[in-house]
């Protein structure tokens, strides 16, 4: 099943009993906000929301929460609601590999129905709302944000597509905060030291599968569009720009064309992040915006941020696992699966077989090693790999039971991490801990007369089904 | 005349108004680039509400770090 737009995913997710339509009158304040953050306390397993009358709008409309739960992000994947998520993160890990898978180019886009190059207002097309309180404004962050190396133009692998968050801070005029390490703040970086000005598109309201894949962390020269490809198992569907030589996603909602100033910072921020705390105010990017096209009635989709669970904890989770999977794997088969599902990784749990003793701390090593892990990855749980790692409970067991603190704690300190990290200090840096949660095996003490684990009762699984069975007549 | 609730200025401006005439309004302030709508809680539109942690003083913008720092341009 793929998904061209977002249209087609909202009326699969409402086909499932995963959307649900708010009609009643809401105000930009703070109803947006309150609705999302109210979403997200209701479980894994919640709906995505769809507002369709906004105080001061005719037919304005407001997606929120659309990956924001495991049926919806098994949608997503085309895979039944109800698949287990160490089974999406298997086939999601799966189609991985099928990169790259050439994309589909076509000439028009549904967005091409509208179009606006002068007297643009950004607030007559978006229902633009402010999410949490002490914001400095109205964000879009949840838009797939173009660009390309001006050194390397025609590159199609280096362009980029990432999701940044974007102050809006005029009618057509927003703020960006491209982190230096990211993509985009590489592109940014080689656009200045050229004294250029960076173009971008914006896509707005995309549909899922890019959306996932613009909040991965793949490599510099790796093509989203290619990966989306993978990832959707058939070629995904771009446009070519009207005023540049960026790709846009065919079925976005609303496109921004303009340029990221260069050697210009303005004032930007706070806003409350994805760590749960606010980011504090910054000098940052300006881009200014030169057209703006859009579909018939476009709905604007955005993402709310605060304390977890939010919808960061999937639309940011198997796609953030997988490639620390991967890299992972390339030095040790033995590891069965990774759940960074939290904050992006801040915190990884890894299920693994062990060899011999000291094993699983080489693993939680190696994760902090890996490119993802020199920005994240700053508590790192071991277990062993008859343990689910998307399993909770299985893991607190193992942490409580396999754990000797003088003996299964490492601390690496004055490591890299995120700024954004509000723990770090300064931001930036920070001591990272391994914590060895596998049964110990020789030559350590311990290995030798390990307790043995009470192993399920012979026909476990077999009564498994059955229960099932009865419990859905 | 509108004060900024964040950083006090009077230097605001009218931002937009709604599609829908009359509903509300939005100001931005071009000093410290906060923007805020006329229906928000008063924590947003007050200044002696707004949130004094997040207050900002004009006079006092250079302490805002510089992010990313601007790249020197090449010598051709």
């Amino acid at each position: 099943m793929v998904y061209r737009d977002l249209r087609s995913f909202l009326e699969k997710l409402e086909e499932e009993g995963q959307l649900v339509r708010i009609t009643q009158q809401v105000y930009p304040e703070p109803d947006l906000g309150s609705a999302a953050r109210a979403v997200n306390n209701l479980g894994d397993q919640a709906p995505a929301l769809l507002f369709n009358n906004i105080f001061g709008y005719n037919n304005g409309r407001v997606a929120l929460n659309v990956h924001g739960s495991w049926p919806n992000h098994a949608l997503m994947m085309g895979l039944p609601k109800d698949t287990p998520v160490k089974e999406q993160f298997l086939e999601f890990a799966r189609r991985w590999k099928n990169y790259p898978v050439p994309v589909e180019r076509v000439d028009t886009a549904p967005f091409h129905a509208n179009q606006v190059t002068e007297n643009i207002n950004l607030f007559d097309i978006l229902p633009l709302f402010r999410l949490n309180r002490d914001d400095s404004g109205c964000f879009i962050d949840k838009a797939c944000v173009i660009s390309r190396d001006l050194d390397d133009p025609d590159h199609f692998g280096k362009q980029n597509v990432g999701i940044y968050r974007l102050q809006v801070k005029g009618k057509d005029r927003l703020g960006i905060q491209p982190i230096p390490t990211h993509d985009i703040g590489i592109h940014l970086r080689i656009a200045e030291e050229r004294g250029e000005n960076l173009p971008v598109a914006i896509a707005i309201g995309c549909d899922p599968v890019i959306t996932t894949i613009a909040g991965s962390p793949l490599t510099y020269e790796q093509s989203e569009y290619e990966m989306a490809g993978a990832i959707q198992g058939e070629p995904y569907r771009i446009v070519r720009a009207k005023h540049s030589n960026l790709d846009i996603p065919w079925g976005a909602e609303v496109v921004l064309e303009g340029e990221i100033i260069a050697g210009y910072r303005e004032l930007e921020g706070p806003f409350g992040e994805f760590t749960g705390s606010y980011s504090d105010a910054r000098h940052q990017p300006v881009i200014q915006i030169k057209a703006i096209y859009y579909r018939d009635n476009p709905i604007f989709e955005n993402l709310y941020l605060g304390m977890s669970p939010t919808e960061m904890d999937f639309i940011t989770s198997i796609n953030t696992c997988v490639p620390l999977y991967h890299q992972l794997k390339e030095a040790f088969p033995e590891v069965e699966a990774v759940n960074a599902n939290f904050t992006q990784g801040l915190i990884a749990i890894i299920s693994t077989k062990t060899r011999f003793g000291g094993f699983a701390k080489a693993v939680g090593m190696r994760a902090m090693t890996t490119p993802h892990g020199l920005g994240y990855c700053k508590i790192v749980i071991v277990v062993d790999d008859f343990v689910d790692p998307f399993n909770l409970s299985q893991v607190m067991w193992a942490l409580s039971t396999r754990v000797a603190p003088d003996k299964d704690l490492v601390v690496i300190p004055n490591a890299s991490v995120l700024s954004l990290d509000p723990s770090s200090e300064p931001p930036g840096i920070t001591h990272k801990l391994i914590i060895d949660a596998t049964t110990p095996k020789a030559p350590e003490s311990r290995g030798e007369e390990f307790a043995p684990i009470v192993e399920p009762p012979r026909d476990t699984v077999k009564w498994e089904k059955i229960l099932k069975e009865l419990i859905n007549k | 005349m509108t004060t900024c609730p964040r950083c006090d200025s009077n230097e605001t401006k009218v931002l937009c108004e709604s599609p829908v005439k009359g509903c509300w309004i939005m100001y931005s302030c071009p000093v410290c680039t906060f923007t805020w709508r006329s229906t928000e809680p008063e924590a947003i539109t007050n200044p002696e509400m707004y949130n004094p942690r997040f207050k900002v003083d004009p006079s006092d913008m250079g302490k805002y770090q510089i992010h990313p720092p601007i790249a020197q341009k090449r010598k051709s």
